[in-house]
């Protein structure tokens, strides 16, 4: 059962054409790779699956219901889920109340014993401020943001940029674990080996256009793609 | 050329004859009202240039117009100066340099912050007046017995006592006044401040010293204010402390809004409204005391519904159909360039000898907070090539190239242009000298037109960082307009010259953007990102362009879209976590597997 | 040279005067930091509050009745204007939203004018605040250090309602980063509403305070405004700490300074706001890149 359906979307940032007739399908408990290189649209696709950006046309399915022209408070109460690639964390909030703020909405929040068995380190760290955590710490507390929710679908937008390679492999084991917690998940990632360590399948965007989709097998079978479209 | 020079001086004539009609057609009786009305619009003139074309609202002009008032009167009552007219220059005078204290201050934060800090300097100007210097204002009495003016001519002297005299010195500055702020904002200074209204950054960023021009604004609000200021005390005979109140503040922001922000005659227009009004419901029996909860109430109303004031509406429908407005839009007819000339006339202004490095920088570090944006970056760029910064995000090549245009300032390392240490610059410096920048995200003056555009970008380096030619028009720096032709040209745009750049196509915008950067003849252009979001026909279009304005100029490029990179670009240096990775041909750098493995991710999993 | 006695009374005074300070600017900042909107028209809710004190002690004679009411009073104007007003205004430019509230004070203004008269209005002290205390070095009248206590205790339960709180953990993640409160399912505009109220509550439980301290006239309210403007700016635009130590900081230079010279007192404050400006433009407390 199709989880998330894009199907001809045109994204604008402004009037900048950004998402050309776009279209793509993620099956449920799915995880998909968006790669593609900067100003591809990557970014731009996850912003406007959540709302935060409006397709001028073209249309949105979660779980077959049409969700493109939804607010994004909306979009995330029925079970979708951004993760930024900022992270945005409130800097002022403790991480308890971080993940406190992110559960009021849900339906079915996690228990919090849940959250920190799966980041001990999160946990640790429960009574700092957002503002005091590091790179790696703040992308946890991003991911468990989204995961306190439980959400249907997750959306990871960088979770591997700015990050130390120690603390990128880190992260790679919290998504491996988030993967086998069974939501849908979208990630893109410039960093290609991380991305196809995690994915069942890829997509490949080139300025805004869709050019590619198989498995990570099939895109190492056609190594025009990864140079053409991935990389330099 | 005859009828346009009768059409720009149309509204002068209008006013000029308003000024004689409207108490004829109205009565002695209409005097009063009417000066009142003209000096409220003389203090709203300055007004209207600091926050309809500057957008800066400040809720404390009553400091300035109190201040002009009561040194003038302070001078005349006190027998200090006998001169009416002396005592009112010297008013005019403490008002300006009192807003150049409060400007200096107020002016480093904008908005509502601004507007805040103004409202508690005008209000601390009241306190001031009511208290520490009451020995001087005569507190919460004021001045009374200020004289009349008087003009001697020969053995006939008139003094300008009475209703029809004090109306006639009134209409008579107040025109001056007018013809003055006419000219500001026809000027290449009314432009800019028009410029910073709508795009602060970019005007900055174009070679002009914004900070400048907002504090002569702010000083022209003052000086108008304390003009004004100075003229009730006479009109009246009498200087109030009410000149210096919150509520005074409020009145000439209120009449403004109503009359319409945006045209000079907007608060006379609003003052003429809300005074006859006032005066209007307060005979009404039932009403009478409620006339201020009416006008409020209609305030409101008129705020929520038609946003740009009653006189301000009609204007915007108005300049629906001449886009341009009152700034010169069209120069007069001249001939086409010949592609030679348009090539002569894109030239840099300063080129550094062959062989010598347009750009030297030497080992740049930046860091925000924890986050190490750039380390140790070395790159150096010889007179007219093209070279090209790429690598994954969070490389560090937009902190890079915010560095090179002088919107950061590196933690060590130096950087050198044309030889020249430049690495402490701001802008608006980079600008003047010869370094310009291209923004990702269109940094354009979307109520200008594209001809409008231009001509702030080619305005900045014949100007220079600030000038205060309020005496000639935007339009008539003949270079000025030769070079916006020349742009026009080459970006393809002439047949857009003269409608408003929100109405554009995306594509057509990105070339004027391109322009901008063009427009203060660099020696080097930075291009950030200058094929983002376009369509391949639109790419193949600015990838052109940037071959064409090439030309004895030295361009640094970034860039996502690898194709145009390896097209365009003679040389790439990578950078890779702020790092410089490494640097090469196109032809090294595709091969080159430590770059593979940057972009792709080089860790083994 | 004033005595112990004299500093210290008036050590007290300011705290009073700056505990209403505070009370007050805890509320302009909160609607400043979570709508963006500044609140022009808080001085005509302060004096709102002050005039529905002087009705419910006409009346009634109980004081808390006037705590009550005021709050209720302008708990209901805070839900009105913001339906029927503000809320047409958050995506307008900033110096729209200053426009229209200035507007609607002086609609307020010139309402009770109208319904009561210039002339000031005397509200009675309640019954146990009459009376002086005796601190040893000098003597304070009561009601003052009452007034000290009941901000005290307001502006605890506004702390608690601020960090203790769903609500105020949403209000708190709003002022910072609206985006991502409605990426975690919270319609913020929703919040908004008690938002604007609860900082008119502030502004009007402030007035019914000092109403027994002072006049009532109509034009009450607009030194409290300015002098809130003052402390929001030194505190931080948007920080709740910032305006509760600005106001004490304020209230105590304004009755310090009127001790050595009553002439200068404003214009220390004045001064005071100036050197942030120049040192510090974001505030005590205030965050980076807010405003």
């Amino acid at each position: 059962m199709s989880m998330i359906e894009l199907d001809k979307v045109n994204s604008y940032y402004g009037d900048s054409h950004i998402l050309f007739d776009v279209s793509m399908e993620v099956r449920e408990k799915e995880v998909v790779a968006l790669l593609g290189r900067n100003g591809a649209g990557k970014s731009t696709t996850l912003k406007t699956l959540a709302g935060v950006l409006h397709p001028r046309s073209g249309a949105i399915r979660l779980a077959g219901e049409p969700i493109h022209s939804l607010p994004t408070y909306e979009i995330a109460r029925r079970g979708l889920q951004l993760v930024p690639d900022e992270r945005r964390i409130f800097g002022s909030l403790t991480v308890a109340e971080n993940l406190k703020v992110a559960s009021l909405t849900a339906t079915d929040p996690w228990p919090i014993r849940r959250i920190y068995d799966m980041f001990p380190r999160l946990e640790e760290r429960k009574e700092s401020r957002g503002g005091n955590l590091s790179g790696g710490e703040q992308q946890m507390l991003a991911i468990a943001r989204a995961l306190i929710r439980d959400p249907r679908v997750i959306l990871l937008d960088e979770p591997f940029e700015g990050l130390a390679p120690v603390i990128v492999r880190d992260i790679l084991d919290v998504c491996r674990r988030l993967v086998q917690e069974g939501p849908t998940v979208i990630i893109v990632e410039q960093n290609l080996r991380a991305a196809l360590s995690l994915a069942h399948r890829v997509y490949v965007l080139n300025n805004g256009h869709m050019v590619f989709t198989g498995t990570p097998d099939e895109l190492k079978a056609n190594p025009d793609v990864t140079s053409r479209y991935i990389g330099i | 050329m005859k009828s346009s020079s009768l059409a720009r001086w149309m509204p002068e004539i209008i006013v000029a004859v308003a000024l004689v009609v409207l108490p004829l057609v109205f009565g002695a009786n209409s005097l009063d009202l009417l000066t009142r009305i003209l000096l409220w619009g003389l203090f709203g003139l300055g007004f209207s240039l600091l926050f309809g074309f500057g957008g800066l609202l400040s809720f404390g002009q009553a400091a300035f117009y109190g201040t002009g008032g009561f040194v003038t009167a302070y001078l005349l009552t006190g027998n200090v100066i006998g001169n009416v007219w002396l005592s009112i220059v010297i008013g005019v005078g403490a008002a300006a340099l009192f807003s150049v204290a409060v400007g200096v201050l107020a002016l480093r934060r904008v908005g509502i912050y601004f507007a805040m800090i103004t409202l508690a300097f005008g209000e601390l100007s009241y306190f001031l007046e009511n208290s520490p210097l009451s020995h001087f204002t005569g507190g919460e009495n004021g001045l009374p017995g200020i004289p009349a003016p008087s003009l001697q001519l020969g053995s006939f002297k008139y003094v300008f006592t009475g209703s029809w005299p004090s109306y006639e010195l009134i209409a008579a500055l107040f025109f001056v006044g007018y013809v003055l702020a006419r000219f500001i904002i026809q000027s290449p200074v009314g432009n800019v401040l028009i410029g910073i209204n709508q795009n602060p950054g970019r005007t900055a960023a174009l070679g002009h010293h914004v900070p400048g021009y907002k504090l002569a604004a702010f000083v022209l609000a003052g000086a108008y204010a304390g003009l004004a200021g100075a003229l009730l005390g006479i009109f009246q005979s009498y200087m109030p402390p009410s000149a210096f109140a919150l509520d005074t503040s409020g009145q000439l922001v209120i009449q403004t809004v109503i009359g319409g922000a945006e045209i000079l005659l907007g608060p006379t227009i609003g003052a003429a409204i809300w005074l006859s009004l006032r005066d209007f419901l307060q005979q009404v029996p039932v009403l009478g005391d409620l006339w201020k909860f009416i006008l409020g109430f209609a305030f409101v109303l008129l705020v929520t519904l038609l946003r740009r004031g009653m006189g301000g509406e009609l204007y915007a429908l108005w300049l629906r159909k001449r886009p341009s407005g009152l700034m010169p839009a069209t120069a007069a007819a001249h001939e086409r360039l010949t592609p030679a000339e348009v090539v002569e006339l894109l030239q840099p202004l300063t080129a550094p000898e062959d062989g010598a490095l347009a750009l030297d920088v030497q080992s740049v570090s930046k860091s925000y907070g924890g986050i190490h944006a750039n380390s140790d970056v070395t790159f150096k760029v010889p007179a007219g090539a093209l070279y090209a910064v790429i690598g994954p995000n969070g490389a560090g090549k937009s902190t890079f190239l915010r560095m090179l245009a002088g919107e950061e300032h590196p933690d060590s390392g130096s950087i050198r242009v044309n030889g020249v240490e430049r690495t402490a610059t701001d802008v608006t410096a980079a600008a003047q000298n010869g370094v310009a920048k291209s923004f990702q995200i269109n940094q354009l003056f979307p109520h200008l037109t594209v001809r409008q555009n231009l001509r702030l970008g080619a305005s900045g380096h014949y100007r220079g960082r600030i000038r205060f030619d309020i005496f000639r028009r935007a339009d008539s720096i003949a270079a000025v307009e030769k070079l916006v032709d020349a742009l026009l040209d080459e970006l393809d745009l002439t047949q857009h010259a003269d409608v408003a750049v929100d109405t554009l196509a995306y594509g057509e915008k990105r070339r004027l953007e391109l322009g901008l950067a063009l427009s203060s003849r660099p020696s080097l252009l930075l291009l950030d990102e200058p094929l983002a979001g376009l369509s391949p026909a639109e790419r193949e279009d600015v990838k052109q362009l940037i071959k064409n304005i090439r030309r004895g100029r030295t361009i640094v490029l970034v860039e996502h879209d690898m194709d145009a990179v390896f097209e365009l670009a003679e040389r790439i240096m990578v950078m890779h976590d702020g790092n410089r990775l490494t640097e090469g041909d196109p032809g090294t750098i595709q091969k080159d597997s430590q770059v593979q493995q940057a972009y792709l991710g080089g860790i083994d999993f | 040279m004033p005595t112990l006695g004299q500093f210290l009374s008036q050590a007290f005074n300011g705290l009073a005067f700056g505990s209403l300070l505070a009370l007050i600017s805890s509320g302009l900042t909160i609607i400043l930091g979570t709508l963006g909107v500044l609140n022009f028209a808080h001085g005509a809710m302060f004096m709102l509050g002050a005039y529905t004190a002087y009705i419910i002690l006409s009346h009634f004679g109980s004081y808390a009745a006037a705590l009550f009411g005021g709050a209720l009073a302008l708990f209901i104007v805070g839900i009105i204007t913001e339906r029927v007003l503000i809320r047409r205004y958050y995506d307008r430019p900033p110096q729209d939203q200053i426009l229209v509230t200035f507007g609607l004070g002086i609609m307020l203004v010139e309402a009770t004018r109208y319904g009561f008269g210039g002339l000031s209005q005397r509200v009675p002290l309640p019954s146990w605040g009459h009376g002086i205390v005796n601190f040893g070095y000098f003597f304070y009248p009561m009601y003052r250090v009452e007034v000290i206590a009941i901000v005290a205790v307001i502006l605890i339960i506004f702390y608690l309602l601020l960090y203790r709180t769903s609500m105020g953990l949403i209000v708190r993640a709003g002022i910072e980063d609206p985006m991502m409160v409605g990426l975690l399912g919270i319609h913020l505009r929703r919040v908004f509403m008690i938002v604007f109220s609860l900082g008119a509550v502030a502004a009007g439980i402030a007035g019914v305070i000092y109403a027994p301290l002072s006049s009532v006239i109509p034009d009450m309210g607009e030194p409290f405004l300015v002098q809130s403007f003052v402390v929001v700016v030194i505190g931080g635009l948007g920080s709740f700490p910032g305006a509760v130590v600005g106001g004490i900081v304020v209230g105590e230079m304004l009755s310090l300074t009127t001790m050595f010279n009553p002439a200068y007192a404003q214009a220390a404050i004045y001064a005071a706001m100036t050197l942030v400006l120049i040192v510090r433009p974001r505030g005590l407390f205030g965050a980076h890149g807010r405003m």
